[in-house]
């Protein structure tokens, strides 16, 4: 008898993009097995999604660059495969969701490759609806896609691959956008899928999260090679603590034997300005989009000095539309913002900008310049800095961000993780009083973000820093003040150990509990202050 | 990704009753008939269709306003320019008939400008503006009448190959993508203290100074065809005939209304055969002066 052949062999394999020097993959080599969760891990740029694209086809018919080495599926080599014979038996699901969709409804989306393939109609609806259930988003099916939240995106995304019926599933980094509650969804899924037989290959940066829903194995890699290939309990005892982000005991029982980190101080900044006098007043603010719908009810908040804010919520909740009322690019439609005393309808974006630094979460909207150090003086520039003090900002700021090396290279040919710390260095370096980030971790490695945080937050010039994050242990570690956002509402306002607190209030905010946290409540009436794991280690 | 214009389904909403297919068709014929005149006699008509066609959408005030004052006031300002320059309508008349001059009190280099009101150039402004103005309400109907989602099939409908009835879908859905990305950028570059109003310098200086805008749009619209590309590859977009999912079928308003537009078309073909339509002034009117 002979057994049936792997659904992925993946031999050898090497790539180096036709634009750049050095492979970006290197001799990589496994096999996937039916059924089987293959977590791939590693920091930003250490060549994951290259690999993903090489199993899917995109390398070499989209991408172009020079290949060795051997792909099969299910024993045929897929070298001479056309992309649609690829794509009925391995699907993927790209990092940012409102990359792959493509219908205006949800029905249509979800449909797009079966229309594609030529299929009857009435198989195609039986399909698509089969998808739909076994995701529980039958409800959405006549939808638009545009108006989903970011987790709805997502399955909807899903349910289009599912609906082809692969035999292997590819997810590039599908948490990255979705708040940890339709995350959670989503692994659900995945490991629902892969238990009715499906091969799952998962490239994510959040690894705790994914190790909640057990993947067989899990692959490290760096700098375009394997470093660790094998169940998940050799992981932690492989790779730094540092450089992934492993469940707190993990990390706590590896950071014993380390010198203990230092202790973040309160904001250096806070000290500088007259005490009493709010930064930032909300008073009664609602706002709406279109005139029949509100998407802010009676918002009323200050910031001060010293505030480290996280502003967390589910996707969808009006975080953003809340913090772009901070720099005026919205105005409310009642009620009024005052940044530094003054009415945000009265004034510039560019004035309040002086006072206010805001990093959209989408770099790509922002970046224009031909070098990395153009694009950082270009705020600072605007704001009339002198030329030697824009200098030093720039310096500074790209210190900050680990990118000094990158000064000279043009920011749109960066990895997506370096443009977004190029757009955070660019904010930084007009040094405002207030720094408003979105989602500044998103897309980026664990060691990268930890590393600017801590820079960020030691920085003297910001006199409050608020940041909007899906990241539950970001706000346990960072943040001194905790806001929390659902259905256009401030639903909760308080110190972290206050907030973060109440379980079943973050389980109606779509936030899950982390080992962090968990953690930190525990020993709370030791420490006084949440922390962490790294200092946990050292109580 | 493809955001969609604001279509909605309306209750009583004339354009919304009739199959896409047919009301892309009749658009086609009105189009074509209406550039067939200048004689403001034969456009009114036209303008009645399109004003006709706009009270009964259903579309409120509200939601069309910014888009309808702008597109008029294009149109506005463009009549008015005709009309004091002159030109622009004097291929279609030889001769012009003096209502009033006025000459400016000073001169440049020997040149004293002059504003000259003929009987022409004030018919041709009108004719301009109706017939603009037609178009220009029926095109605008468009985006909230026809339902994004039937973009596709409606193309395919009307005989386009699936390629090109697709891609004809992703372009209808990627100028109000367009729009949002360039609103984007607009306030990210605002937010690092970038102000389009103080611009300044000379013309080359000055486009050089909207790099923050243009630069990030055009790069943004360049990765996300790139990645609509990739995401149509990655599940078999173009390998042979493809199914469309949802199904139109005519009635038998929509083929009247087909009908309708084909005579039109039609009619306006042969009255400009028989040498009637074109640009045409009151002979009463041209006798005065």
């Amino acid at each position: 008898m002979t057994s049936l052949p792997s659904p992925l062999v993946v031999d050898n394999l090497s790539f180096r993009y036709r634009d750049r020097q050095g492979a970006a993959i290197d001799n990589i080599s496994f096999e996937v097995k039916p059924g089987e969760i293959l977590l791939i891990a590693g920091a930003s740029g250490c060549g994951k999604t290259t690999l993903v694209r090489c199993i899917n086809g995109l390398i070499p018919r989209s991408y172009k660059g020079d290949v060795s080495g051997k792909i099969l599926v299910f024993g045929e080599e897929v070298k001479d495969w056309k992309l649609s014979q690829i794509s009925q038996k391995i699907g993927t699901v790209l990092q940012d969701p409102e990359r792959q969709i493509l219908g205006t409804k949800v029905v249509n989306e979800v449909a797009f490759g079966l229309e594609n393939l030529g299929m009857p109609r009435e198989e195609i609806y039986q399909r698509v609806d089969e998808a739909l259930n076994f995701l529980k988003i039958t409800h959405l099916r006549n939808r638009e896609t545009f108006n989903l939240s970011g987790g709805e995106k997502q399955k909807v995304a899903l349910a289009g691959v599912l609906a082809m019926r692969p035999s292997i599933l590819l997810l590039d980094e599908p948490l990255a956008s979705l708040d940890p509650a339709s995350a959670q969804d989503t692994l659900d899924a995945v490991r629902t899928l892969a238990d009715q037989g499906l091969s799952v290959l998962m490239v994510e940066h959040r690894v705790e999260d994914v190790l909640r829903i057990h993947p067989e194995r899990v692959m490290f890699m760096s700098e375009g090679q394997v470093r660790y290939l094998g169940d998940v309990a050799g992981l932690s005892k492989v790779v730094n603590y540092r450089e992934v982000k492993l469940p707190a005991q993990d990390i706590i029982d590896r950071a014993k034997h380390d010198p203990a980190p230092l202790v973040l101080s309160p904001l250096p900044g806070a000290g500088k300005g007259p005490d009493g006098e709010a930064l930032v007043k909300f008073k009664d603010v609602a706002f709406g989009y279109e005139a029949e719908r509100e998407v802010l009810h009676g918002i009323n908040l200050e910031i001060n000095r010293g505030d480290v804010i996280a502003v967390l919520g589910p996707n969808g909740a009006g975080k953003t539309t809340f913090v772009k009322h901070a720099i005026g690019l919205l105005k409310p439609k009642s009620g009024s913002v005052l940044v530094n005393g003054r009415d945000t309808r009265e004034a510039s974006v560019a004035e309040i900008a002086s006072m206010l630094g805001y990093v959209f979460q989408s770099p790509s909207h922002m970046l224009f310049a031909p070098t990395v150090r153009e694009e950082l003086a270009f705020g600072p520039t605007n704001m009339k800095h002198p030329k030697d003090q824009i200098e030093q900002e720039v310096k500074e700021a790209l210190k900050i961000v680990n990118l000094s090396e990158k000064e000279n290279d043009p920011p749109l040919a960066l990895s997506f993780g370096q443009q977004k710390r190029v757009s955070i260095a660019a904010i930084l370096a007009m040094q405002s009083k207030i720094l408003v980030m979105d989602e500044p971790t998103a897309g980026q490695d664990y060691q990268n973000y930890m590393n600017f945080m801590d820079s960020i937050l030691k920085m003297p010039v910001f006199e409050a820093i608020i940041f909007i994050t899906h990241d539950v242990d970001l706000a346990v570690i960072y943040a001194n003040r905790v806001l929390m956002v659902n259905d256009g509402q401030l639903v909760a306002d308080g110190k972290p150990q206050d907030v973060l607190r109440d379980f079943d209030r973050l389980r109606a905010n779509r936030l899950i509990p982390t080992s962090l946290l968990d953690l930190n409540l525990k020993r709370f009436s030791t420490t006084g202050r949440f922390m962490r794991a790294e200092a946990l280690a050292h109580i | 990704m493809l955001v969609a214009w604001r279509y909605r389904k309306r209750e009583n909403s004339f354009i919304q009753s009739f199959d896409p297919r047919a009301w892309i068709i009749f658009y086609g014929c009105f189009l074509f008939a209406t550039l067939s005149f200048w004689d403001v006699r034969f456009l009114l008509p036209f303008l009645v269709i399109a004003m006709f066609v706009l009270l009964t959408s259903g579309v409120k005030w509200h939601e069309i306003r910014r888009a309808f004052l702008f597109i008029v006031g294009f149109v506005f300002f463009f009549a008015i320019l005709t009309f004091l320059t002159g030109r622009g309508g004097t291929e279609l008349y030889e001769q012009e008939h003096l209502i009033r001059e006025f000459k400016a009190s000073f001169s440049i280099l020997g040149w004293t400008p002059t504003l000259k009101v003929t009987v022409e150039r004030a018919f041709f402004s009108v004719s301009q503006l109706v017939r603009v103005t037609s178009i220009a309400v029926m095109t605008i109907l468009i985006p909230y009448s026809l339902n994004p989602a039937l973009y596709g099939i409606t193309f395919k409908g009307i005989g386009l190959p699936d390629k090109f009835a697709y891609a004809m879908d992703l372009t209808m859905r990627f100028i109000p993508t367009f729009g949002r990305d360039f609103q984007l950028t607009m306030d990210a570059q605002r937010a690092r203290g970038y102000e389009l109003d103080k611009i300044s310098g000379g013309i080359i200086q000055q486009v050089r100074k909207l790099g923050p805008i243009f630069v990030p749009v055009t790069i943004h619209a360049i990765i996300g065809s790139e990645d609509i590309i990739d995401a149509m590859d990655l599940r078999a977009f173009g390998v042979g005939p493809r199914t469309w999912l949802d199904v139109l079928t005519y009635q038998t308003r929509d083929r009247v209304l087909i009908a309708f537009g084909v005579a039109i078309l039609i009619a306006s073909i042969v009255v400009g055969l028989m040498g009637m339509g074109a640009f045409w002034v009151p002979e009463a009117l041209i006798n005065m002066f």
